[in-house]
């Protein structure tokens, strides 16, 4: 998804209704106008504090430079890292296999092809709205009441949603492809199916294999998040050494995860270089057979490495047919709707989700651009600009949460900073790839009229990158709803909280209720933030 | 005592790859100068005007403004470098901003924050702006528009209003002739002319000695060294057909229009240029 931006900043302006009078903000202004939620902000912390911990963070902080170097403990981190690693890539690969199969069931294009008729590819798209609108989080808690804790079940809850968001893009892939080719091989007489195979699988590489890329670094982001959940995995260490407050074990794992997190994020994105951008070689046809073959090799080692993982992590599927919790959730009596429905407190519980993803959304959006902004042409500040926002990528969500908890009280606004500072680090670095892609001309040739640097930034970098940036920060904020989840342990932070006491106490009713909500708000979000989406990227 | 010249360079050396892009090049231009900056490509006519206007610092020598040298404190520099306006080849056009937005940023130098951002949210300065867009020949409906929506000769013009926005001592242009139409070239070289005239300056880097009526001097740059120095009337002789050649000497002359042109008549040329291209202009 991180190549988009650069993709759509070339497209982005278009023709606009001329002699237009109402004042509207331009571009580089909406980049910052999300950050003006800082100020209620800044008026609301003040009120939450509940004046202990400060020490505590302090001690936080310090820690920070003095991680613990105990080979004990180091030894459990890396097996804990190990864990998550394995978790991550059975998911991933797991996923990948679904996406695949389940994106070409539900592109027009291939039903189109086949059967002349595309009505099976809408029906399959809207079953996959499903599993797609509940978090990870969440089909692994299920999946954890229902069969217990086995190493199969964070794979199986990683594998599930990513499959469904993955078959989405492969199908909206496929869909967008250019189909004169298809049409050409078809009147040539080629049967179908290979003419399918044939017209769309190569020009489908390179948009899945970026695609792919992107959703392993989320499927490891994943993975460390189940596992402060207690499925196991350097996620269950950090969140142990959190509660018990050894924080230079916190920070010893922490480092771990951000070398793993980073060195993921350039081996993928030179991958993504070397096997995605050949066109300044690409006269000489040896580069391509080359690129295929390192292609095919690494696809060949995944399938045994997968395997091997497996075996040495204890992973078996057939685990998931059996277990104490099916038995209780058949005899649990009648799911449909009892009176305990109709005593949740329902306006407060989406109020409060809404609140925290449009609070998350906002801070997420608009403390990047700011961030670039301050730092300005220092550059100690701009380095210190990414380090944070690498960090607070890695950093499972959940684990701010309570550390926040140790300085503020539980509630939306607790939650939405935790939700809120991880997804700006993902968009700044998503922000920080658009920026570097070009428009440095214009900025130069302000700062020799003699502006200053960080108007020169404003000014001639944020007006290209603006529209594309809120597009996918109007995506991201549907990815914030489903996340609203993960919060929910800060507290009174409505559905997520709601979900997660209900899970604890069987109530099953409840939950079932309370899982359909969440559904139905997350595909209501997801048909908003297309709309808003649409709308940034079409007009100018 | 004679005002310190809008630009000075002294003996000023640009490091390149193997030789060097500006080798020695000393120069003063007074206000109410024209000057012409002629030279085959790759004479280093682009790296001498990013040294004039502070973008590319040289290896050696010395660069004055309004005889001082460049500032070692950032906002003094800034408030130097706002005094030099440079009319960029590419233009550097706001794409996404409206006319009056691109117009305002060439006050950027000047404004604070709040002014900034307000020019981001409601149309500022409209007299000004309908004021030098009047002086560009160009009417103030353009102003609530998107710059991706003007035509190329509206772009050039754009660009040079905010140039004007600025209030700049001297005028830098680096080709701004090149890739336009002859009739639209001439136009926009009389503009640039007339905003050069005294008690403002203009350095203006070109390709074609054909263009240079108008021009008080011409600078003859070749190989990163000033070759001649001389008053813009003197070439037009026999000395200074032989000055030119020396100028172009191994170019292919007759390759395209922007290099020497090979024909007696330009305005011939240009004229049938025009008609064969009725859509050209603004």
């Amino acid at each position: 998804m991180g190549r988009y931006l650069s993709v759509q900043a070339a497209t982005s302006a278009g023709p606009q209704a001329a002699g237009r009078r109402r004042p509207r903000p331009a571009a580089p202004l909406l980049v910052l106008m999300p950050a003006l939620v800082l100020l209620p902000l800044s008026l609301l912390l003040p009120g939450l504090l509940h004046g202990g911990g400060l020490e505590l963070i302090g001690r936080f902080l310090l820690a920070a430079l003095t991680p613990s170097l105990d080979p004990l403990l180091l030894g459990s981190l890396l097996s804990g890292l190990a864990v998550t690693l394995g978790m991550a890539l059975l998911g991933w690969a797991t996923s990948l296999v679904l996406g695949v199969l389940l994106g070409v069931a539900s592109a027009r294009v291939v039903w189109r092809t086949l059967l002349g008729q595309a009505w099976p590819a809408g029906l399959v798209r809207r079953l996959l709205a499903v599993p797609r609108a509940i978090h990870e989080l969440l089909w692994g808690l299920l999946l954890l009441q229902l069969v217990g804790l086995q190493p199969v079940v964070a794979v199986v809850a990683i594998a599930i949603p990513f499959g469904a968001l993955v078959a989405r893009v492969v199908a909206d892939l496929l869909d967008g492809l250019d189909r004169s080719r298809l049409e050409a091989l078809q009147s040539a007489g080629s049967p179908a199916p290979a003419a399918l195979l044939t017209a769309l699988g190569p020009p489908l590489l390179p948009g899945l294999l970026s695609y792919c890329g992107y959703r392993l670094e989320c499927a490891l982001r994943s993975a460390t998040l189940l596992g402060v959940f207690g499925l196991g995995g350097l996620g269950t260490e950090l969140r142990l050494t959190l509660q018990s407050l050894e924080f230079r074990e916190l920070w010893s794992g922490l480092w771990v995860l951000l070398a793993v997190m980073l060195l993921l994020e350039s081996l993928l994105g030179a991958l993504r270089r070397r096997w995605l951008m050949p066109r300044r070689l690409s006269l000489s046809a040896g580069g391509v057979g080359r690129r295929g073959r390192e292609m095919v090799i690494v696809v060949l080692a995944l399938l045994p490495l997968c395997l091997l993982v497996a075996r040495a992590l204890g992973v078996d599927p057939r685990g998931l047919l059996q277990g104490q919790g099916l038995q209780a959730f058949a005899g649990a009596g009648p799911l449909w709707p009892g009176p305990a429905l109709l005593s949740l407190p329902w306006p407060a519980l989406i109020g409060g989700t809404l609140s925290l993803t449009l609070l998350a959304a906002a801070l997420a959006v608009g403390l990047p651009p700011l961030q670039l902004l301050l730092a300005g042409r220092s550059r100690a500040a701009r380095a210190l600009v990414r380090l944070s926002w690498a960090l607070a990528r890695l950093w499972p969500p959940p684990l701010t949460a309570l550390l926040l908890l140790l300085l503020l009280q539980p509630g939306v606004v607790t939650a939405a900073l935790a939700l809120g500072l991880h997804n700006a680090g993902i968009l700044g670095r998503l922000l920080d790839e658009g920026l570097s892609d070009g428009g440095a001309e214009r900025q130069q040739a302000l700062a020799c009229a003699g502006a200053g640097p960080r108007l020169a930034l404003l000014y001639g970098r944020y007006p290209a990158i603006a529209r594309p940036y809120l597009a996918y920060g109007a995506y991201r904020a549907d990815v914030i709803l489903r996340e609203s989840v993960v919060v929910g342990l800060v507290g009174a932070t409505g559905l997520g909280s709601q979900l997660l006491e209900s899970l604890s106490s069987f109530a099953w009713d409840q939950l079932l209720a309370l899982v359909l909500a969440y559904v139905a708000l997350t595909l209501l979000g997801e048909e908003l933030s297309d709309r808003a989406r649409r709308r940034l990227l079409s007009s100018s | 005592m004679a005002a310190a010249a809008l630009l000075e360079l002294q003996e000023v050396q640009v490091e390149g790859r193997g030789a060097p892009r500006l080798a020695g090049v000393s120069l003063a231009i007074a206000a109410g100068e024209r000057v012409a900056l002629l030279g085959p490509s790759g004479a280093g006519k682009s790296t001498l005007l990013a040294v004039a206007n502070g973008l590319l610092p040289p290896s050696s020598g010395a660069l004055y403004w309004q005889g001082a040298a460049p500032a070692r404190s950032r906002r003094a520099r800034r408030r130097q470098q706002a005094r030099i306006g440079t009319l960029w080849q590419d233009l550097r056009l706001i794409e996404e901003l409206s006319v009056q937005q691109n117009l305002n940023a060439g006050r950027l130098a000047v404004w604070g924050w709040p002014r900034a951002l307000l020019n981001l949210l409601l149309p500022l300065d409209t007299e000004a702006n309908t004021a030098v867009l009047q002086r560009v020949d160009l009417t103030a409906d353009l102003l609530c528009q998107p710059v991706s929506a003007l035509s190329g000769g509206q772009r050039q013009r754009v660009a040079i209003a905010r140039l004007l926005r600025q209030g700049p001592a001297l005028l830098l242009a680096d080709e701004p002739l090149a890739s336009l139409d002859p009739r639209l070239a001439a136009a926009l070289l009389q503009l640039l002319l007339a905003e050069g005239a005294a008690p403002r300056a203009l350095l203006l880097s070109l390709h074609r000695p054909d263009l240079l009526a108008g021009f008080d001097r011409v600078l003859g740059l070749r190989a990163g060294r000033l070759l001649f120095d001389l008053p813009a009337a003197s070439l037009s002789g026999p000395a200074g057909a032989a000055e030119l050649a020396a100028l172009y000497r191994g170019e292919q002359l007759d390759q395209d229009g922007d290099s020497l042109p090979a024909g007696p008549s330009v305005a011939s040329a240009a004229a049938s240029a025009v008609s064969a291209t009725p859509w050209a202009g603004t």
